[in-house]
This record gives structure tokens, sequence and C-alpha cells, in this order.
């Protein structure tokens, strides 16, 4: 059963007008921040209610609006991040274009709290229905004074920017999203100095994922209270999952953290496709470790995903069948990083074209039983040692696929071909 | 003068949004893009003379990101996703599909000037797997009659 | 002074708040390998060879970008801290074309090095390299991408410390970073050429040799070369040099890295400078002119030839029929001597190094010489100073590195920079917070219109200036005609621009001026010394600079080389000091100043002269005065490198050596004594200065026993302030400043009397005189390599006036003034004001200073299309 908290009215059709937003309780909890609470209890409360961020890290929001810091007089910037470029995600492309006035307001919300008069929305440039819609529900609301100058007479000023990528996935990495918005090439910088104390334009900057910010109305109307009794003890609320790859029924789906994965594969998506033997599933993006069959009873919550050896990440469900070549798999995404890389730190720049390298040799047929160590040694090189985590990511599929499915590299390099065949057809019809 | 003056007004106009003009390069760009179907030095200097931003710094930008190409495509760009939830449905097949049946080779023009295929990294897509990605447009749960009935409605409307 | 300690492999290793762990620990002599940190440039832990193993983190960290703090506990050797190292390497040779056998960087290469320390003896990296191709069929990828720079892409490890210098240094946007992950590659923006005037030190600081110098290109191994520190002779700023040579060549310059002045950078005057050493056009041997033309010779028969001349022209006019000119690039040692040859042996005063400006003497004013009477003031001050006033000058082109710490003090302490200037230049670009144009000649007036301005503001503080109320009223009593509405419709600068920069200065805690050529070149130029001195007065903490004209003018007005003050600027009362040590009597006739021995020559007056590494011919206004007053001489000794416009009116011609082939001392414009060795030995048949000079007053009678000029500083050293090294050896890194104890303190408030420039109707344009890209003065002409950057005069005219003379870009237009004229390809200046000409002084082919009158104060021009 899915717990349609954010994606309750996303199947409407015209719930992207502002008119029909309204009548479904768009902007009442805006109005409601703006009249009763103060910008402090605001923090306290998003701290109290549990909300970890959904981009991927699962960072305690309340807690970072808090490192924000007071006696600044530099102006503060909120950016609320839709550059969902990580292979397998797209749920927060259901709420930009379904509900786009729920992440307006989370926008309005947060903005509130950090004492932030403009806010940017980025968004990956890809996205041309999502930047519309997002463009229009900022437009509306600037027109029914949601937005602007003095807004309902609250003193309170904001405006929002949306600014389109121009195509580069490291601009999801928020340093990166940073560069970018300023105008620059999308290069992750340093931490420290964090964000919250020096970003935008080095002024103090918070970055929130889409789906973080969209839960906001929903914690401001109902209470703190409410939302920390959804979920797990550690892991509030819901979350999107992006189901895709070799399941009946592929999709978004809502659901309550600490959802049983046999019950959403298995379940909400309708199985495995052709009813094959599942062989894999990667949990939360292709940035995390695949999880094998006998771990199909996680429970999707941070702690219990990582208690299993994966990682909740932006909680995109990649189903693989017993079809599928390994080797194959971890091709296409080290090509994926390789292309991805910004190219500033060293072993990222160079070892995510290397790993590709050895992998697209090895997938051809002419791999050398040493590749496998080189490739898990290159991997060690990478991770923990590079400026931003998109090599650590470039890392994860190749360590994880070796170390579960060694004896299937092996196959591949001693007879020159798959051990399993994945001729994927296009479908006729 | 290559960009109109339509496109330098839009530029100089997104410009105001942000509390730093170099912030409008990429919006700069997209109104470039969207122009003309390519960019150049010549529109570099262009946007960097309506912003008061450096050339080097629109140039840079540009080479950057994905979406800025230099090299001119056809009508129709068609982006198929090579990413994992994709090509598990088998979007490689849709590439090399689309490439016999247009008769292209990865990113050159068809001889009609209507085509250019290409690869993309994953478009946010994959609930919907394959796709491609046409100009601005998603097209999504691909199959071989929807791709043929696509290139055809593309044809018809040249 | 340290705050804390760290530990750094068992090592208790002290901090200064603010460090980083690269800091803390390399000062402390442990080693951590860097490729893209420098201490000059903002870290950005890119490379990532300087993981370090940091107790109670997880994850490796940056030693570069890491700031220290108490209690860590670091680790350089432990297993992870190799084991990440040694990856960073292999992944950086991974497609490396390891091509070392034909690179210029081999044996100075960082790449080379940390993988000869730390690098693994096995490579597991089997798959093609990478290549970014630019001739498929050679192996080598060389591009050209400026006149002087060649890019191997395949060689680059992307540590983007030439991009960070072209920013974050230089300022400049010539160089950038294109594309993403291993396909970035380094480049000019689209187009364009990497040309900046700071571009060489991309390849100094390259760590690898995917960017290296066509200029040293294939030439010799650098191991089996020889290095000297020597003091750049291009300008004032001083910068030291290492000069490379092998088998007695000279081979490049890089820069010896000094903190106190160019933090390691230098500009490609100073870089390539000393090309013009090897120019084929130097004298060879000394010329005697025989039969009106001058003929090749040796030292004695040529020093004979002097030594008959001289004797029939002392006995018909005595040493007052005697004069001599310095030029200020040779060094103090030089000059000493040279002024001690005139006043001592030759039994004249009439002495000058200031031939090349024109310069009227005012009673009162005859001591004062740009560059000596500047305040006490270093460097490090400039960063200090949180307004920074550059009044009159092209920094940039005059004064490259001076121009690299106003842009530091610019990025690293958000310092104001306010261009007052009669033309638009290159720092108005992106160093400046204002640029304000004046009219030529108005700049008192400007001044005064910005201290009026300033007083009347509320951040305005009388008493943190100390000036009595009284005082400043009267001050702006007699001022008034300069201030306000009528000031700005004498200087053409808008009311309320002046209002703006007033705002700056009145609320500044610290402000520098450095006053440059543009007010040397003033008419009004005595009035502006003093109306600085004004501004100084009505700022809470000013110090202001006169930036001197070359590279030892301070040292030459310092030592003697002016026709009334002696060595160490003493006063004739100290006569007797100099008689003592010079074992002989001095004249007391009064010198002569450059137009007072010119005006000498014509009234035959005086018959004879020593001109040495001088060419007023080619630089004293009104050339065509000099040219005849030079023909009246009855013996013109020039000693010098080059056949100059002066050589070619002399009798006897000396052969000179260069500054690479001598040692000796330099002053800077922070007054500022240095010590330059020699690179090599004199070439051809020429001789040290010193060597010459002692020669000559040998020849003429005395006998100095100084031929060399470590000789030379030991008796100069006398007249050197208190603490002065004795001896070369004493002179340290730091060199010796040479301060005043006047300096720093503001004088009476004085007023200023103002003259219009006359209007001529027919000669409409303001006449400018700079320098041409990659040029300073007269020297770089003979220069190959800044040849390349700009190999031809131009006459530099605003929009507007091109478009009503019908001029564009390239075409020939003739200058003509009423003394002469010149003719040169037009180049169209943009935001260059109207009714202005700028010219290079670079190029014999286009002298300026024939275009000049050595009665003005102002030069106009007219233009015509040819
Ligand atoms: C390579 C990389 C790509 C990322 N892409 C995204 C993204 O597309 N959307 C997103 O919200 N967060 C992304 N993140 C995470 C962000 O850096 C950041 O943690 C997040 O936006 C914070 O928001 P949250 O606290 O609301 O999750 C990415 C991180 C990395 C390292
Ligand atoms: S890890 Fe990769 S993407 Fe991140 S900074 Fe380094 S090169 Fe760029
Ligand atoms: S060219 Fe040299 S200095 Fe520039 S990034 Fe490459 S290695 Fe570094
Ligand atoms: S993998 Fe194709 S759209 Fe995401
Ligand atoms: S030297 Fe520290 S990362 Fe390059």
């Amino acid at each position: 059963m899915e717990t349609k908290l954010l994606s309750q009215f996303v199947g409407d059709p015209q719930q992207h007008s502002i008119e029909r937003a309204i009548e479904h309780g768009a902007y009442q909890a805006w109005q409601k921040v703006l009249k009763e609470i103060a910008p402090a209890d605001l923090i306290q409360i998003v701290k109290d209610s549990g909300l970890r961020g959904r981009g991927g890290a699962g960072f305690p929001t309340g807690m970072k609006w808090g490192f924000v810091p007071k006696e600044t007089l530099k102006p503060k910037y909120l950016c609320c991040n839709a550059d969902e470029s990580e292979p397998g995600t797209c749920k927060d492309r259901v709420l930009l274009e379904g509900d786009p006035h729920a992440v307006v307001e989370g926008m309005m919300i947060a903005s509130y709290a950090i004492d932030c008069h403009t806010a940017f929305f980025y968004i990956r440039g890809e996205y041309d229905v999502g930047q519309v819609r997002m463009s229009k529900a900022i437009d509306d609301a600037y027109a029914k004074g949601f937005l602007g100058k003095n807004i309902l007479g609250s003193g309170y000023d904001l405006d929002i920017v949306v600014h389109r990528g121009g195509g580069a996935y490291i601009c999801g990495e928020e340093t990166a999203l940073l560069s970018s918005l300023e105008g620059d090439k999308g290069l992750a910088r340093l931490k420290p100095p964090f964000p919250a104390v020096e970003g935008l334009y080095n002024c103090p900057t918070i970055i929130n994922n889409v789906e973080t910010l969209a839960n906001l109305p929903h914690i401001v109307m109902k209470g703190a209270q409410w939302f920390a009794g959804l979920g797990t003890e550690k892991s509030k609320g819901t979350r999107i999952f992006s189901v895709s790859g070799h399941v009946k029924n592929p999709g978004n789906y809502e659901l309550e953290l600490g959802y049983s994965l046999r019950d959403l594969v298995y379940g909400l998506a309708g199985g495995i496709l052709d009813d094959k033997p599942l062989k894999a599933i990667i949990p939360g993006g292709s940035s995390t470790p695949l999880l094998l069959p006998d771990k199909i009873d996680t429970k999707l919550d941070f702690e219990s995903v990582a208690a299993a050896g994966s990682m909740l990440g932006s909680g995109a469900v990649i189903v693989i069948h017993e079809e599928t070549c390994i080797v194959w798999v971890a091709e296409i995404l080290a090509h994926f990083y390789m292309h991805e890389s910004c190219g500033k730190c060293t072993p990222c720049r160079q070892g995510t074209g290397w790993m590709y390298e050895i992998l697209r040799r090895i997938e051809a047929g002419h791999g050398k039983m040493e590749d496998i160590d080189t490739l898990l040694d290159i991997a060690d090189n990478i991770e923990g040692n590079t400026i931003c985590p998109l090599g650590d990511a470039a890392a994860v599929p190749v360590i994880s696929t070796v170390k579960l499915f060694r004896d299937e590299y092996v196959y591949h390099i001693e007879h020159g071909k798959c051990k399993v065949r994945s001729q994927f057809r296009l479908r006729v019809k | 003068m290559i960009l109109s003056d339509s496109a330098k007004l839009q530029i100089s106009q997104t410009a105001t949004r942000y509390p730093k003009v170099r912030s409008a390069i990429l919006p700069a760009l997209h109104v470039a893009y969207e122009e003309h179907g390519y960019l150049s030095d010549q529109m570099y200097e262009e946007i960097a003379q309506v912003l008061g931003v450096k050339f080097i710094e629109v140039a840079e930008a540009a080479s950057f990101y994905t979406m800025f190409p230099k090299a001119k495509r056809g009508k129709y760009l068609i982006q198929v996703c090579r990413n994992i939830s994709c090509a598990l449905l088998g979007s490689h097949h849709l590439t090399t599909y689309l490439l016999d049946k247009l008769n292209v080779g990865l990113g050159e023009i068809t001889a009609d000037g209507l085509f250019t295929v290409v690869e993309a990294e994953c478009l946010g897509s994959c609930t919907t797997a394959p796709m491609m990605q046409v100009n601005a447009h998603y097209y999504e749960n691909l199959t071989v009659e929807k791709v043929d009935r696509l290139i055809e409605e593309f044809r018809s409307q040249k | 002074m340290s705050d804390f300690n760290i530990t750094v492999n068992g090592q208790q290793v002290p901090v200064t708040k603010g460090q980083t762990v690269l800091q803390a620990s390399l000062a402390a002599g442990i080693d951590i390998p860097v490729f893209c940190w420098h201490a000059q440039l903002v870290p950005v832990g890119a490379c990532r060879i300087c993981l370090v193993e940091i107790e109670k983190l997880p994850k490796l960290q940056v030693a570069c970008a890491t700031i220290a703090s108490e209690g860590m506990i670091v680790h350089t050797d432990s297993p992870k801290t190799i084991k990440a190292r040694q990856g960073v390497l292999e992944f950086i040779l991974a497609h490396h074309p390891l091509d070392c056998p034909t690179c210029d960087k081999g044996g100075e290469c960082d790449l080379q090095n940390l993988t000869f320390k730390y690098g693994l003896d096995y490579s597991r990296q089997h798959e093609p390299k990478h290549r970014v191709i630019v001739d498929a069929n050679s192996t080598f990828d060389d591009l050209l991408i400026g006149p002087e720079i060649i890019r191997n892409q395949n060689r680059c490890i992307h540590c983007y410390r030439c991009t960070r210098i072209v920013d974050e240094i230089a300022f400049e946007d010539d160089l950038g970073a294109y594309q993403r992950g291993y396909h970035t590659e380094i480049l000019p923006p689209p187009g364009r050429e990497i040309r900046n005037l700071y571009s060489g030190n991309v390849v100094e600081y390259c760590p690898v040799g995917a960017l290296t110098n066509d200029d040293w290109r294939y030439k010799v191994r650098v191991w089996l070369t020889k290095q000297t520190n020597v003091i750049c002779p291009h300008c004032p700023d001083g910068c030291n040099l290492k000069l490379w040579t092998f088998h007695n060549k000279l081979f490049r310059a890089t820069s010896n890295a000094n903190e106190n002045i160019d933090n390691g950078f230098l500009c490609d005057i100073g870089r390539y400078g000393y090309r013009y050493v090897a120019s084929a056009d130097r004298i060879k041997r000394p010329m005697v002119r025989r039969a009106g033309e001058l003929v090749e010779t040796g030292w004695e028969e040529a020093l004979t030839f002097i030594k008959k001349q001289t004797d029939d022209i002392k006995s018909k006019l005595s040493g007052s029929g005697f004069f001599g000119f310095i030029g200020d690039i040779r060094t103090n040692e030089e000059i000493y001597a040279f002024q001690r040859l005139l006043r001592r042996v030759i039994g004249s005063n009439n002495i000058d190094h200031r031939f090349h400006r024109r310069r009227r003497l005012t009673p009162g004013e005859e001591v004062i010489s740009r560059g000596i009477e500047s305040d006490n003031a270093e460097y490090k001050d400039i960063e200090n100073a949180d307004v920074i006033i550059v009044l009159g000058s092209d920094l940039h082109s005059e004064n490259p590195i001076t121009s690299l710490r106003v842009k530091r003090a610019v990025k690293r302490h958000n310092a104001k920079v306010i261009l007052l200037n009669p033309l638009p230049t290159p720092l108005g670009k992106r160093t400046a917070t204002v640029e304000v144009i004046y009219k030529q000649g108005t700049a008192a007036v400007l001044l005064h219109s910005l201290i009026d301005a300033m007083v009347d503001l509320n951040q305005f503080d009388a008493s943190a200036v100390k000036l009595s109320a009284a005082d400043i009223a009267d001050f702006r009593k007699a001022n008034a005609a300069y201030s306000g509405v009528k000031g700005s419709e004498i200087t053409g600068v808008d009311v309320s621009l002046v209002a703006r920069v007033a705002e700056m200065l009145a609320a500044a805690q610290n402000v520098f001026i450095l006053a440059g050529s543009y007010i040397e070149r003033d008419p009004l130029r005595d009035s502006l010394h003093l109306a600085v001195a004004n501004l100084q007065s009505f700022c809470k903490s000013a110090r202001k600079i006169f930036l001197p004209p070359d590279s030892n003018s301070v040292g030459a007005a310092f030592l003697g080389a002016e026709p009334t003050v002696l060595p160490g600027r003493q006063s004739w009362a100290k006569k007797a000091v100099c008689e003592d040590l010079w074992h002989g009597p001095i004249s007391d006739a009064p010198g002569k100043d450059t137009i007072g021995i010119l005006e000498a020559i014509d009234e035959d007056e005086i018959e004879c002269g020593f001109v040495f590494n001088a060419d007023p011919v080619r630089l004293f206004p009104d050339g065509e005065y000099v040219r005849s007053v030079m023909e009246k001489l009855k013996l013109l000794v020039v000693i010098d490198s080059f056949m100059t416009d002066t050589a070619r009116f002399a009798d006897v011609i000396l052969p000179l050596s260069t500054f690479a082939e001598i040692e000796g001392t330099r002053v800077n414009w922070e007054k500022r004594m240095q010590y330059s060795q020699r690179a090599i030995p004199p070439l051809h048949e020429s001789k040290p200065g010193c060597q010459i000079i002692e020669l000559l007053a040998d020849r003429l009678g005395v006998r100095f026993n100084q031929p060399n000029p470590a000789d030379v500083y030991q008796e100069m050293a006398k007249f050197l302030p208190t603490g002065a090294p004795t001896i070369y050896a004493g002179i340290g890194k730091d060199g010796f400043l040479i301060r005043s104890v006047a300096a720093n303190k503001p004088g009476k408030l004085a007023d200023l009397r103002f003259v219009a420039p006359a209007i001529d109707t027919e000669y409409r344009f303001f006449l400018l005189v700079g320098n041409a890209d990659h040029h300073r003065g007269a020297l770089t002409e003979r220069n190959e390599t800044l040849m390349k950057f700009t190999s031809e005069p131009f006459v530099g005219i605003s929009e507007a006036d091109a478009t009503d003379l019908a001029v564009s870009d390239g075409d020939l237009v003739k200058v003509e003034s009423k003394y002469g004229r010149v003719v040169g390809k037009a180049m169209i200046l943009r935001d260059f004001p109207s009714r202005r000409v700028l010219l290079p002084e670079n190029f014999g082919e286009m002298s300026t200073n024939v275009l000049m009158g050595r009665q003005d104060k102002i030069d106009l021009v007219r233009l015509a299309k040819m």
C-alpha cells in the first residue's frame, strides 16, 4: 500500500494550476507560517519532525538549517535542488510536473526559516515540462501575492528565480550546483567551507532536494509529532521510490519509510518481468551498492538498507533479473561516471575513465585475470580520496559488482563472453 | 550580429533576476541555443557583450555542459538514453534501430537534414524506459511501433 | 610566534593560526608532495597528491587546504597515505605520454621528481593512451597558443595552476580550461592567444612540460646550465631574476622569487628581456671617427684618441667645457664612478641622468627628482592599504609587478583602487574600483577638487588628519577656484564622480598613492608634487610614491648623477668628504642640468661630452634641437652597447657590457638596494662600465684602482645611510632600504597656481606617450622575443576622432607638431577619450621626441590621414 502524502494529487491532471492546488490546500501552510510561526520555531519544528534530506545523503534538514549563521549581514540563499540526474531516479519529476505548487510552497517555508529573500530553483536543463510548470506556478504565486514584497502583509519579502542547468549530473552535487548557478562550469568545491556558511556568492546557502522541501507544508499543517509518527524510529515520513528495470509495473511509489523491499518489488511493482529469477537490486540509485536476492526482505529505511550493505540514496530501486550480464551493468554505470566527472580532481577524472576502459575490454572479451584486482584497486584509490562524492559513487558499482559477482567476471575473462546473455530487445509493441 | 534583438533583450532581462550577472550565462546560452540550435564563438561574444561578462567565462561554461553544442544538428535531435534503466529494457537496440532506419551514423545529420541521433545519459525517465528525448520533448515507454510512428510524424511535419 | 602545535609524523610542528597543515609542515622541514598547490594561489585541492592521514577523521585530507587545528595528529607516511599518493601518481601517469627525453621540462619536472621519489615501479595501465592530436604525423602534439607559449595537452596533469595564475594573479582572461572530465583542455579563449603581460609565468609554474616556451625550446638540458641571480634592469620594480647559462650563453630567465617584491612572478618584459644581450646589433669593438666615418679600432687607440682630444679642449675651456649623461639603467657603482670621473678627473659638475624628460628647473626644485622624494614604503604596504590611488600612470605597462601587488591587495584584502589618469589604462578593466579620466594637464586641479569634496563629507574627520580648522578653511579659500563645478569644468571630471572618490578617501584608513609617468610629463608637475602632498595631509594615513622612470633612477639620483648634489644627496657643503675620499679637489663651478648643458653646447661653452648608456637624441623632447647641438660638439664619447641615435654623432664609441655581463647594485622604487650577479663574461670586446671608467680616469690622469664594482661599492657605501652593508657579501636577499627620515611627513599645505594649458586651434590634439604592449622604453626594440608581441609603433586615437578623420585601423596617419612630424599606422582605441593621440616611445622608427618642444609644458599635435 502506498502512503500518498506528497503524491496525493499528482494524478490530477489540473493539479499544476494554482486554482486546483489551492482547492487541495496549497499555500495554507505558507499563510500559517507567515502569520503564526517565528523562523527559529519553524527550524525547531522541522528538527522535531525528524525530516531527513531526500537528495541522497539523508542529512537531517532542520539541523542543516541550523548551521546558517544568524549574525551575518550577508544575504542568505536557498537553492532547491531539482537537478535529478542519478540513474534510476525520476521521483522529483513527479512532483515538479504533478504538483509544482507543493514544491514552491516548500521553498517558501524553507526560505522563511533561514531568512532568505532570494531563492533559486535549479532544475536540470532537460526537464522541460517541469521547468515550464514550475515557472508558471511561481508566476501564479506572485500573482496571488504569495511571493514578492511584503507577502500577505507580513513584511517578509521573497523572490524565487528559476535556473535551468545545462546538462551535467555533477551539478546535482551541492557545491557544483553553486558553481553552476554562479555562471561557471559545474566544478565541485572543497568543503569546508560548507555552503550553509559560505555558499552561493560566498553567502550562507541551504541546498535542499525537491522532495525534502515538498514535505514541509505537511509538517507545518499537521505538526512535527504527526510526521514523526510516520516511518521508523530514525527514518521519518514517506519517500517516493522510483522502481525501474526488470519489473512488470515500473513506476514511482510513495511509501512510508520502513516498507518492505519485497512488497515493493513483488507487490506494487508487480514482480519480475517475464517472471524471471531476480539477480540483484540497486536500492538507492546508481551510486549505491547492489543487494542480492537474499536481502529482499530488507526494510526501506536509511538504517535497514545500510545494515543490508547498501544505501537508501535517492530512492531509485533498479531491479535486475537473472539474464543480465553484470559486467555489462558495471560498464554502463562506469561510462556514466566517466562522462559526468567534472575533471577537477585527479582520482575521479582519471580513475573513472580507466575503470570504464577495463570494463569495456572485459565486456568485449579481452579481459585479463589481473583486471579484476586492478579494478578493485583503482576503485579503492578513488574512494574517499576525491573532492566530492561523485568519485565515491563511481567506485561503488565496480566494487559492489566485483564483490558480489566475482565468478561472473572470471567467467567473462576466461571465456571472452557473458556467462548470461543480456540481449534486451526492444519491444515491438 | 547573430543573436536577434529579442534574444538579446531576453538575455539582458534574465540577468536582472540574479544578484550577479555572471549567473545569467547559462540562461543566455539556452536562449541562444533555442534560437539557433547550436552555439558559436560569435554567439559567445555577443552574450558576453550583452551581459558585460568575459568572453572566456561564456566560452568555458558553454564547453562544460552538454546542452550547448557547437556542432549543428538535424532539425530533430534524438537523444536516446543509454543508462541503466533504459539499457535493461533494450535502449541500445533502440539506438541501432534508429541509426539503421534513418541510415545515419551516431551524431551525424541525415541527408534530408531532419535527424541527428545521439546517446545521452539518464534523462530522469527511468520508470518509463526505454525513452528518448527529441528536441525538448520526452518520448517514453518506447517500442518499435511507437518509434516508427514518431519518425513518420516528424517527417510529415518536416 | 606560533599559536599552537600539531603533531606530524610524531614531530611537534608549530602552527600560526590560519596556516594549513601543508604550510606548517613545510615550515618545519617536513616534505609533503604537491602539484596544484602554490604558495601564491588560493588552494583548490584538485590534484590530491598531498593527501595525509589525520587521526579521528575518517578520510584522508588534502594537506594543502586543511587548516591546522590544535591537537591534530597528522601522518604523511602511513600506509594509507602512501597508497593514496601512489594511486594519484598512477592516475596521472596513466595517460601521460612519458616523453621525458624530448620534453623541455625534463630535469625540473615535478612529475618526474615525485614519481622518482614516490612512484610505483610497475604499470598496470594497458589501455591505449588518450591523446589530443595536434599533428597526426608527429609524435609531438605541440600547439602554439600565443607568441611565446607552446602547449602539449597530453602532458597536462590538470593542476590548473596556469589558469589560476592568469585569473587570480594577473587578473587576465586569456587562458582557460574547457570541456570536462579527462577531456578538459587548457587553451586560450576560442580564436585568441595567450599574450598577457604575465603570460610567461604559466610556463614557469606549470609543474610539467605541458606549457613550454618557444624561447627555450630544445636548446639545452636544464641540468647542464648554471644559474645566476640578477636584478631586472627593465623597470624600477626591481624583480629578482635567475639567468640560466650554458657555456657562457644565456638561455632563459626565470623568477628568483623574492617575497618582498615579486612573489615569484615576472612580467614578460623581464622574463624575455635578456634576449637583447645577445643581439647581433651589439657594438662589438671600440670605434673612432676617421674622415667622417666611424671605424672599428682597438681599446688602446680609442683611449689615446680620447686623451689627446680632451687635453686640447681642457686647455681651452677647463672642466666646465665638459658634460656627462648617464642612463638610469646602469648600476650604482657605474653611476657613482662616472660622476666621480666627471667631478674629480675632468673637473666638471655638468652631469645629469634626467636627459630623457624635459625638465625646467624652478628655484628650490632642482633637488627634486622623481623617485627619491617618495615616502618610505614597500610593496607590502600596498597590501596594507585599503585604498590605492594610481595617479597618472599606466601602472600595468610601466610597473607590471607593482601592478600585481595592487591586484593582490584587491584579491586578498578587498582594497579599493582609484585610477586617476589622462587616458584609460589596462588596470581599468578589472582591478579598478573607479577609473577617472581627467583632461591632460589638469591632475593637480583634480586633486584639489577631491580634497575639497572630502572636507564636506560626514566621514571626514579633521582631528584624525591633524589639520586645524583654520588651516583647512584657509586652504579651501585659496583653492576655491578648483573645487566643485569650477574644478569639474577644468578637469572634465563629473562632480558626482569626484564625490564618489572623495567618499572612498574620507573613509579610508590607509591610502597608498602611486604616481607615475603622466605626472612627470604633466605641464603642472611641479604643482602636482605639492598637490599630492596636500592630498596626503587630508588623509588619515597615506603614503606617496613617485614611481621613477627607470630601473635605477633612484640610485642615479642618490649617488650623484645630478649636477648640484653629491653622492648620498649630500649638499655642496659636504664637498670636503668627497675630496678626501677622491684624493683631490673637485670643482666649485655649479653644474648644469640637461637643458643647461644642451644650451651651453649651443653657445659653445661646452665642447666635449661623455654619454654613458644614454640616448638624449632619441628621448629628449625636441629631438631636432638635440641633434643640432650634438653636431656642434668637438668630442662626443659614447659608451654604449648599441648604435643609438646619439651614438651616431659620436667621435668615439666604447663598447659597454650589458646588465648580464656585470655585477653591481640597483635601487628600485622602494629605495631598496639590491645586488645583481654577473651571469656571463663581457661579450665581444665590450667592457663593464666600472672598468671603462677606471681606464678613462687612469688615462686622463687619476688612478682610483677600482676597476671592479666590488671595489667601487666599498667606497660608495660610505655615502649610503648608516647600517648599509659595506661589502657585497653583506647584501642579503632583502637588500638594503635607503630610508629618508623626512619622508612620510606631509609638508605644509600649499596652494595651487594653475595655468590652463593653452589651446591651439590648429594643433588640437594632446600628445600622450606610453608603452606598446610588451615593450618598455627603448631596450625592448632589440629583443626578438618581445618584438613577437608588438613589432611596430602605432598612432592610438579614439573612435570618435577616427570617424572624424575618416581613418580606419591600420591606415597611415601623420602626426605633426610645430617641431616635427612622424607617420604611423592608426590604432583605434576603444573607450579612449577624443582629442588625444597616444604614441609608444619604444620604436626608433617613430621617435616621439621630434614632436616636442623643449620650452613647452604641454605637447600639442595635429593629425591627418596620409
Ligand atoms: C554527484 C552527486 C549528484 C547529486 N545529485 C543530486 C540531485 O540531483 N538532486 C539532489 O537533490 N541531490 C543531489 N545530490 C545530493 C546533494 O549534494 C545534496 O546533498 C542534496 O541536494 C541536499 O538536499 P537534501 O538535504 O534535501 O537531501 C547529489 C550529490 C552528488 C555527490
Ligand atoms: S570527484 Fe569527480 S566530480 Fe567530484 S570534484 Fe572530483 S573530478 Fe569533480
Ligand atoms: S597546463 Fe600545466 S599548469 Fe596548466 S593545468 Fe596543465 S599541468 Fe597544470
Ligand atoms: S536510465 Fe534512462 S532515463 Fe534514467
Ligand atoms: S597539492 Fe593539495 S590537492 Fe594538489
